[in-house]
């Protein structure tokens, strides 16, 4: 067998022969490497990837005659260079030119086939590896706040693993869930926040189980226009995320640690007075001590996270492996989160037209939680500080141990120190895909994705404590177990119909299924020591299974005309096991148009060529569906279980089935990109109208119809805004090169269709409504009286009187997001980078500094200042009933990272190159904000209730050292 | 369509999710009770279970603020509306508004029962219990509705836009419902499968059906119907409610542990007798006040004293006094007051639930309107916070409406927001 092996080789010495190797290099134009530029052969799948040197080795192994090499990287122009066999020329150096436009940067997502932006009727954003890399934060929707116009990403809570919610160009459900629809690597991801254990607002969303560092490339579709091949989960926009793969070479190493400290910015100043809340001093006449209970809350945290990833191939093989640690302590003292996590991803190719990928990615994260509150329960750490009085030690008696119980709520200190609140999580994410070329027009890619995880909460409060009504112990064991499937099959055809028309026809089908359930029981009333829940004296359970399925199937066909004018038409349809039995099938078409007008005949004859290198039109109209706000089992009457004399029976629920049917987005975008200044200068700006028809909404019934309500696409809704991307490079010279990149974006929100024309929403302690004519989620509450010229009107007292009528007192939605960030190469070793987030105009609900100002309470200056005569007395009991009063201005400017990095060469690691890097994250915010942090939200992650501030964790200012090493 | 999507996957290899019609495990649905004798069977379970939570609370709690028996005890503003009554009270009231919904939410399940029961399998007693059990508890709810409102539908419409009709319809119709569960009840006895696994352990079918005939007879002017209800009434036997930890007893937990109510001293009667010895079987004297209206209040015994206490469905005073009022109102006077003082002398020992004045005969005048008046106070004293003291005060010409604290405060009640809101045929509310 060897033998012949030797023999077959010696046999066809030619084939040996005919091998090329190109081997090369990227820079831009002042001559730096250029790292992760993609090198290939144009109308092959042959190709690689620039190493950290910028260097590249690309083997063909069965070359033409002539081949045309084609670089691209992201914010440079492409180049082609064509390596002729005969030349024997086997170096090349690609020098990119800058591209602020980045108009030939290559997008697939909602699209026939990978295609050049410069083809689309519609904006799509993208980030790259590089632009996350000193974001200063171990989750990825974290590190993409302020980098993409139009996409509003809130961080809701500061807690290590605190959730963050995503809006693409607004809101467009009332009760559904509205964040986008995750895709890794065509796997649909699941992005849920389970609520397993009440925490307040800090509830994780799922997308933390992903690490960044894995990420290769992300692109955000934001509505109907661009996303209607998604059909009914496209509402809420597509963010598609691509990881890091394997490239042909030797293997590449990468090493990276992190080590971070986080702090709160500030906090609130507590009332000092030396007499108690009703304005006595102690009995012996002596000073009220005061106490500062945040001494007790805050700490500075420590974190640490270690990344390794290796990456090759050879042969018809590549390969990408990682694994990383992560251990983040949260700013409140015993808060902590840690998640291990590995990836892996295979690349084979099985004949020169077929290629097989298996990948999978698994973590395992735990989090020890220290609950605050909030809307859903009285027991926290926080909230033990905010409903005071302050004029209690917290600290345990140093004999007996005992935590002083003088507090109007749980004593925070006990609630950190003695309350046992965690959450883990195991998950597991695998895909294989199929890519077949049996024609060189004909491609056909299968992609089988599964998302599974399982999260378990525990949450334990012993006996003896000062949790109101959980005095005698509380435990509770929650599960959510899930489990996601899609099969997506795309056959794709090109041909050219003439001579510089090309045209690309794409027929796909999906198949989607999930399940879920939840499991929980909680026991009340402990045994000593013990902390399951079947300690409790009274144990009750609960368990809920849901189930969905989906299908759709689409056809897009698009048409380029002279490399100038590009035509899309699509159609999808779906159905859905949520919707009613009449309402399945859905049809979403959309249809797109792109002109490159620089491109025209005319145009390059004219002086317009010479302003402008690139003058790009486009619009597109689409529609899409939602279903987030449809339970799975919405569309029947349901009966639920129910006992008499201890027999089981049924009743009817009062909600009456129906024919439910999907939220329906119309959109319609129109924009313009233009590059100026050879590219230097690049201009995106987009409007667009989203209109939501059949909006789900509760509706009442008559009840003598025997049911009280209905769940009906009776609502309208609409968003409007414009969006702005400005990118420069003002600067290229050989010392130092500046990128500038500004996001600009507005959006209007309206609500229409709602009976009665107010809807209460939950979770708000009924302050925040949807309003028929309003933006979703305005408060709507008691407001001052005010006289003829507006001045509040005061009583005989001279306290604020209160109106009669109730009125929208506040609106959190901004007017507008801004971004500003700056990159600067200093040298060849340093670059500097900074990025300044502007969110103007929303409301923030300073619920927080409303209860601290009551006198039963009294814990912030608010009462200080009543108790020292500045304020009238009675003017925080009036103005506790003034929810007016409680509004605040939450807009503010933060400087959300800054980053140096130095990279650099040691001679003793050879061809290896480190980088190490200071990153700053929120360091200083400028805003008018009395309270914490305006960014967080009690309500977590829930769609309607946002910019409500009642003792959410703040969102911490951290510092932290990155190292890593490419090999 | 789903055949070729399907097809397609089947190349891949996996059939997971292919069906659309995912089942729910969680909860049954209409089809699955309507059609299958288990699911009649829960039902009608279900059905006692939420009458007997549901609509036992809210026909006693809001009605007898209004007839002046229970004191609000809270600031609660639905609760203060109640008691300030007359044009104070509207129908966004939470409390008027569960009379109605609690109402037609029951009559829905109950023609759900008598429309699908024939249909499945079912022993033939087992369906008729199910189907007597049906009509009696939309009679009682249409009985209740009637006593509450001047006007209202006669039976649940799907498209939400049912036609009121006055209240006297409505008594009729719950009549006819009682006619046809004593039919179906008698002419097929219901089954030991029906009286041991279906009907509510300690509830007497067909004694109440007989009561609330009687009842609603007496509301309708039918005396001598009344009369012969009444009198078939075995006075021995007792029908109750039940209630266990998991369903508690609706009064104990919103009177006795929320104290958001509480008893009016002396039943909310002036004319109440100090030596009635009803007051110590229902209350427990107490001096304390109501907040915010300051009446004096006492706290609740009676049937109420426990989260498990049963509660019963009529009580056997009701029928000696359907007696004495019909016999009253045929111009029978001596009959009336025999049939008053076997009320007056009963002493808790001679009654199946304890209830007993053990006071002296009448001797009041002999007139009709005196004889009334004595029956009004009796049926307050023996029938105390059992949902009927409202309708007694109109119904036996007491004074009211009006803010004095011993006279109802309404004649009707508003029509509930909700319905208003969505059923273009809701009369106006009426004045008071």
């Amino acid at each position: 067998m060897r033998l012949f092996a030797f023999l077959f080789w010696f046999g066809i010495p030619t084939a040996a022969f005919a091998q090329l190797t190109i081997t090369g290099a990227v820079t831009d134009e002042r001559g730096e490497p250029l790292p992760g530029a993609s090198i290939g052969v144009v109308g092959t799948t042959v190709g690689t990837t620039a190493d950290a040197d910028g260097q590249f080795v690309l083997v063909l192994p069965l070359p033409a005659t002539e081949t045309l090499l084609e670089v691209r990287f992201v914010g440079y122009q492409s180049a082609q260079r064509t390596i002729r066999q005969n030349d024997g020329l086997t170096t090349v150096v690609f020098q990119l030119a800058v591209d602020a436009l980045q108009l030939d940067e290559t997008v697939v997502t909602g699209l026939s086939a990978a295609a050049s932006k410069k083809q689309l009727g519609n904006a799509i954003s993208t980030l790259s590896a590089r632009q996350l890399e000193t974001a200063g934060t171990s989750a990825l929707d974290k590190a993409l706040t302020g980098k993409l116009a139009g996409a509003l990403v809130q961080q809701n809570s500061g807690n290590p693993a605190g959730g963050a919610t995503i809006r693409l160009r607004g809101t467009s459900t009332v009760l559904g869930d509205a964040d986008p629809l995750y895709v890794v690597d065509g796997v649909v991801v699941n992005n849920s926040s389970p609520e397993l254990i009440r925490l307040g607002g800090g509830a994780q969303n799922r997308l933390v189980d992903l690490n960044p560092n894995d990420v290769e490339r992300v692109e955000v579709v934001k509505g109907a226009a661009a996303a209607a091949l998604y059909g009914s989960r496209a509402n809420n926009g597509v963010v598609q995320i691509f990881t890091k793969r394997g490239a042909l070479g030797k293997p590449q190493i990468t090493y990276t640690s992190r080590f971070s400290t986080a702090q709160v910015r500030k906090t609130l100043a507590v009332n000092k007075a030396l007499v108690d809340n009703n304005g006595d001093k102690n009995p012996d006449g002596s000073n009220v001590q005061r106490f500062d209970h945040q001494d007790f809350i805050f700490r500075r945290a420590a974190g640490t996270e270690h990344y390794v990833s290796v990456l090759g191939g050879a042969g018809s093989t590549r390969y990408f492996a990682s694994g990383s640690y992560l251990a983040d302590q949260g700013v409140v003292a015993n808060s902590s989160f840690r998640r291990m996590g590995g990836r892996t991803r295979v690349d084979q190719e099985l004949s020169p037209w077929a290629t097989l990928s298996v990948g999978g990615h698994f973590s395992f994260s735990n989090s020890n939680d220290i609950p605050n509150g909030g809307l859903n329960s009285n027991y926290g750490a926080l909230t033990g500080f905010i409903f005071g009085p302050n004029t209690y030690d917290p600290a345990p008696d140093p004999t007996t141990g005992a935590y002083p119980n003088e507090g109007v709520l749980a004593n925070p200190l006990e609630v950190i120190d003695r309350y046992d609140f965690t959450q883990e999580v195991s998950r597991y994410i695998g895909y294989a895909r199929l890519d077949l070329a049996p024609l060189s027009r004909l491609n056909i890619d299968y992609t089988l994705g599964l998302d599974t995880y399982d999260q378990t909460a525990l949450a334990f409060i012993p006996a003896g404590t000062s949790a109101p009504g959980l005095a005698n112990g509380f435990a509770r064991r929650a599960a959510f177990d899930f489990l996601q499937l899609n099969n997506d099959l795309h056959v794709r055809y090109q041909q050219n119909l003439a001579p510089h028309v090309q045209s690309t026809l794409l027929v796909g089908g999906t198949l989607q299924y999930e399940k879920g359930a939840t499991f929980s029981a909680e026991g009340k009333d402990l045994s000593p020591v013990a902390q399951t829940v079947s300690s409790g004296a009274t144990v009750v359970a609960s368990e809920f299974r849901s189930e969905k399925a989906l299908y759709g199937g689409f056809v897009q066909q698009t048409v380029a005309f002279f490399d100038q004018l590009f035509l899309t038409g699509a159609a999808r349809v779906d159905a859905s096991s949520v919707y009613g039995q009449d309402q399945r099938w859905q049809f979403y078409p959309k249809a797109g148009a792109a002109y490159l007008i620089s491109k025209a005949g005319f145009w390059q004859n004219s002086a317009l060529d010479d302003a402008f290198a690139d003058f790009k039109l486009r619009a597109s109209i689409g529609t899409s569906g939602g279903q987030t706000a449809i339970g799975p089992f919405a569309r029947f009457t349901n009966y639920n279980a129910t006992s008499y004399n201890g027999r089981p029976g049924l009743v009817p629920s009062t909600q009456l089935g129906g024919a439910i049917k999907p939220e329906r987005q119309r959109e319609i975008e129109i924009g313009a990109d233009v590059g100026f200044w050879s590219n230097r200068l690049g201009v995106e700006l987009t409007y667009y109208d989203q209109h939501i028809d059949d909006l789900l909404l509760m509706r009442t019934l008559s009840p003598s119809t025997g049911h009280a309500r209905i769940l009906q696409n009776v609502g309208t809704m609409s968003n409007k805004g414009w969006e702005l991307l400005v990118r420069a490079i003002p600067l290229v010279h050989s010392h130092l090169r500046w990128e500038s990149t500004l996001t600009y974006a507005t959006n209007k929100n309206r609500v229409d269709g709602i009976e009665g024309g107010r809807l209460i929403l939950p979770d708000s302690f009924s302050q925040v409504s949807a309003i028929n004519g309003s933006p979703l989620g305005v408060f709507f509450s008691t407001a001052f009286a005010r006289d003829a010229n507006g001045h509040i009107a005061l009583d005989e007292d001279g306290l604020p009187m209160r109106a009669a009528e109730r009125k929208i007192i506040g609106d959190p939605n901004p007017d507008f997001t801004a971004s500003w960030i700056n990159h600067f190469a200093v040298g060849r070793r340093w670059s500097v980078r900074a990025q300044l987030d502007a969110v103007v105009g929303g409301d923030v609900f300073n619920f927080t500094r409303r209860l601290a100002a009551l006198s039963s309470f009294g814990v912030l200056t608010d009462y200080e200042r009543e108790l020292n005569g500045e304020l009238p007395a009675g003017y925080n009991a009036r103005v506790f009933r003034i929810f007016e009063h409680w509004i605040e201005d939450g807009s503010f400017v933060k400087l959300r990272e800054l980053s140096a990095s130095y990279r650099w060469q040691p001679a003793f690691l050879g061809t290896s190159s480190v980088q190490l890097s200071l990153v700053g994250r929120n360091l200083f915010s400028l805003d008018n904000y009395s309270g914490y942090d305006p960014e967080t939200n009690v309500a977590g992650q829930r769609t309607a209730v946002r910019g409500f501030d009642f003792v959410e964790v703040p969102i911490p200012r951290s510092f932290s050292m990155r190292l890593s090493l490419h090999y | 369509m789903k055949a070729t999507f399907c097809g397609l996957l089947m190349v891949g290899g996996l059939l997971w999710g292919c069906d659309l019609n995912v089942a729910n495990p969680n909860q049954a649905f209409e089809e699955q009770v309507l059609t299958t004798s288990d699911g009649i069977k829960a039902l009608a379970i279900g059905m006692q279970r939420s009458y007997a939570s549901n609509n036992v609370d809210a026909y006693v709690r809001h009605p007898a603020i209004t007839s002046r028996e229970l004191a609000a005890n809270t600031t609660f503003s639905n609760l203060i509306e109640l008691e300030d009554g007359l044009g104070a009270l509207t129908g966004a009231n939470s409390g008027v508004h569960s009379i109605w919904s609690n109402s037609y939410r029951i009559m829905g399940m109950a023609n759900d029962l008598i429309t699908n029961a024939p249909e499945v399998p079912l022993a033939e007693g087992t369906r008729s219990g199910i189907v007597a059990l049906a009509h009696l508890y939309k009679a009682k709810c249409l009985g209740f509705v009637a006593q509450a409102f001047a006007h209202a539908p006669l039976d649940v419409q799907a498209d939400g836009q049912a036609q009121f009709k006055p209240r006297e319809e409505l008594f009729a119709a719950a009549i006819r419902s009682l006619d046809r569960a004593l039919e179906t009840a008698t002419s097929t006895p219901p089954s030991d499968e029906f009286n041991a696994d279906i009907l509510g352990e300690g509830f007497d079918l067909i004694n109440t059906i007989r009561a609330y005939r009687a009842r609603y007879h007496l509301f309708t002017g039918n005396y001598q119907a009344a009369l012969e209800d009444a009198d078939a009434v075995d006075p021995a036997a007792t029908s109750v409610y039940t209630y266990d930890a998991e369903n508690e007893n609706p009064l104990y937990a919103q009177v006795v542990v929320a104290d958001d109510y509480a008893p009016r001293d002396h039943f909310g009667l002036s004319s109440t007798e100090s030596g009635d010895a009803r007051l110590a079987f229902y209350t427990v004297q107490s001096e304390r006040t109501s907040n915010p209206n300051g009446f004096p209040i006492e706290d609740l015994a009676g049937f109420w004293h426990s989260a498990t206490s049963p509660i019963p469905a009529y009580l056997p005073g009701e029928m000696a006094l359907t007696r004495a009022e019909a016999h009253a109102m045929l111009g029978n006077i001596d009959a009336a007051i025999a049939e008053i003082d076997a009320v007056r002398t009963k002493t808790p020992v001679d009654d199946p639930y304890g209830v007993g004045a053990s006071l002296p005969p009448y001797s009041g005048p002999q007139s009709a309107a005196a004889v009334l008046d004595e029956i009004f106070r009796q049926r307050r004293a023996e029938l105390f916070l059992h949902g009927t003291g409202w309708e007694d005060s109109r119904r036996l010409g007491q004074p009211g409406p009006s803010a004095d604290p011993f006279t109802r405060n309404r004649d009707f009640y508003p029509y509930a927001d909700q319905e208003r809101l969505n059923n273009a045929n809701t009369p106006a509310d009426p004045d008071q």
